[in-house]
Formats: structure tokens, sequence, C-alpha cells
């Protein structure tokens, strides 16, 4: 049988013997139709600005090609030597039998699946947070320089009435001991004198002490303590009179002394920075 | 089940819930993860940091 196909040349193929008769997707039993449609919907002139007018290009009145009623549509060949893969390996444990409805185990698979998503969300967050945190706070002083900005002052070491003068962040600090008369005067100054108005209350936090920026607001010279015609500061290079609380009083200075932060952490010490 | 249903209705449900659900589950997890990597820190390291043998040297300077 097979040396007779052999030699049969261009007859072969008819003189085999198939088991499936398929009917090739070229050759149609019966073959189609062409129907000739009056109007094709078609604007050639229409530009092409987005999808909707391509779509307009195509025709739309129906089908322009058709078969007969008992005409093949498509062909299916039958694979009978394909085997259906077998994904139980990636399915879960639920969803196994393919007989059992999957309904009943929805609620309980959508509750796992929306849990790892949130629960790596969460993750994700704090990894990112960590991160971000860890390249701003580099941006951030060091410790060594953290310690430098600060300085720590006795003022058990300044007596009542003198001013002390300390480096700090390489400018002059001014720490004055005031007595009470000063306390008492500088209270009493009406703001509507003052150049920069400020309340002597507001520049201090123990009225005993007034701890204020040795740089004039002028020039940026380095003032002279209790000296001045106000009794405060007086500044040498231009004149400028300061009084007792660091405010501006008289001459070129358009400023009251710059008061830093700080703090007292008991009543000997006071922590400038 | 019923606890699966429970949640996943009222915080997975929206978008919304979802994603404030997200958030402050990071700020407890963040708070238990940093926490609990100290203690396990400071349990393997018991004996050697500082504030462990703090006593031994604050107790003779006082003296």
């Amino acid at each position: 049988m097979m040396s007779l196909a052999a030699r049969s040349g261009a007859f072969s193929p008819y003189l085999q013997t198939t088991a499936f008769i398929v009917a090739g997707p070229l050759k149609p039993l019966v073959p189609s139709v062409v129907v000739k449609s009056e109007k094709f919907l078609i604007d050639p002139k229409k530009p092409f600005l987005c999808r909707e007018t391509l779509s307009s290009q195509s025709p739309k009145t129906g089908p322009a090609v058709t078969v007969s009623i008992n005409g093949r549509a498509g062909v299916r060949f039958a694979h009978t030597d394909i085997r259906v893969p077998d994904f139980s390996d990636y399915r879960r444990p639920e969803v196994l039998d393919p007989h059992k409805s999957s309904q009943e185990s929805s609620e309980s698979r959508r509750a796992f699946s929306y849990l790892v998503t949130g629960v790596t969300a969460v993750v994700g967050v704090y990894s990112a947070k960590t991160v971000v945190t860890q390249f701003i706070s580099s941006m951030s002083a060091s410790a060594d320089v953290l310690a430098m900005s600060k300085i720590e002052i006795k003022l058990g070491d300044i007596p009542e009435g003198k001013n002390m003068t300390f480096k700090w962040r390489g400018k002059p600090l001014f720490v004055r001991h005031r007595t009470e008369k000063e306390i008492e005067a500088e209270a009493a100054v009406s703001l509507s004198e003052l150049r920069d108005p400020q309340h002597d209350k507001d520049r201090v936090l123990n009225p005993k002490w007034v701890i204020v920026l040795g740089v004039c607001t002028h020039l940026g010279c380095v003032p002279i303590a209790n000296a001045g015609e106000y009794g405060g500061y007086y500044c040498p290079c231009h004149g400028s009179h300061y009084d007792a609380s660091g405010r501006i009083r008289k001459g070129p200075a358009p400023l009251n002394l710059e008061v830093p932060y700080y703090e007292f952490p008991d009543e000997e010490t006071v922590i400038v920075g | 089940m019923a606890l699966a249903k429970t949640v996943y209705n009222l915080l997975f449900r929206r978008t919304s819930t979802f994603a404030v659900t997200i958030m402050v589950g990071a700020v407890f997890f963040e708070r238990v993860f940093d926490q609990g990597g100290d203690a396990i820190f400071e349990q393997m390291n018991r004996g050697k940091l500082w504030k462990h043998i703090k006593h031994n040297y604050e107790s003779k300077e006082e003296e």
C-alpha cells in the first residue's frame, strides 16, 4: 500500500486512506458568495486624527462576504495528540476539583489575595520610609557639629551688674547679670520711644539675665559693655547706643541686638544654642 | 471564614480603606519591627552593652 502510494506520484494523496476526513480551510464545500453592497460608509477625505476616524474608514454596512447556510465558517482540526496541560500545581487547593463550584471558596481566596497584597504594601511603605529617612538624616548636622554649636555657661561666675563675653559659633556672646534697678528701668521704657519696638520681657526669659549676640546691627562691630548714654552697650565704630536690654536707642544701628535661643536647665547654668 | 469576609468587606473592598489600612498598618509594623529588632540585638549582646555594665562604673565614681 505504501509502495503503491509512493509510485503513484501526483495521485498519492487520493489513494491514501485516512481515519478522519478534514475539510481544509481554503476549500469550503460550498463556495462563498460575494454580496455586493450598494453603500460603504467611507469618507476617504476624512483625515486620520484618532482611532475613531480610523474606524470610520472601514466598511460597516453588514458583512461583505457570506457563506450558505450549510457551508462551513471555520474548520476544526482534530488534534487528539495534544494533551491539555495539568495546572494543578499552580491552582489553589480549593479549586483543584473542576466539578466543584468555585464560588463557595471565592470569599476566602479573595481575602487571602488582598491580605498578601496589603502585607507587601505595608513592608514596602516601611522600607521606602526607612530609605528616605536615612538619606534625609544624612544631610543634617553630625553629632560633633551639634556639640560645638552649644555653649554651657555657669551663671554663678558672673557677679551682679557685670557683663561677660563668650565665644559662641564664632561670634561674641554677651551675658549680663542685671541689677534690680536696671530691670525696673528697662521694664518701664515705653515702646513708643524705641526704634525697634520690643518689650523687655519679650527679650529675656529670666529678667536677671540678658543674653544677646555681641554684634552691632549696624555694621557688625563688637559693642562695649556698660558704656553709652543708656548704660547698656555702646558701639565705638559709629556710635550706636544700646540699653541694658540690648535695644537700640541712639545712633545708626537699625535693630536691637539679636537674642539667641537659650534655656536654663537649672538656676546656675544656661545653655545657649 | 467569617472573619476573612468581615475583614475583606470592611477594609479591603474599597481602595480608599485599603490604602488607609496599609498606612496605619505601616505605622504599627514599623514600631513592632524596630523595637523587635532592638530587643533581639540586646538579647544577643547581653552583658556587652554600655547600659548593661554602666552600673559597675557609676557606683565607683560616687564612692
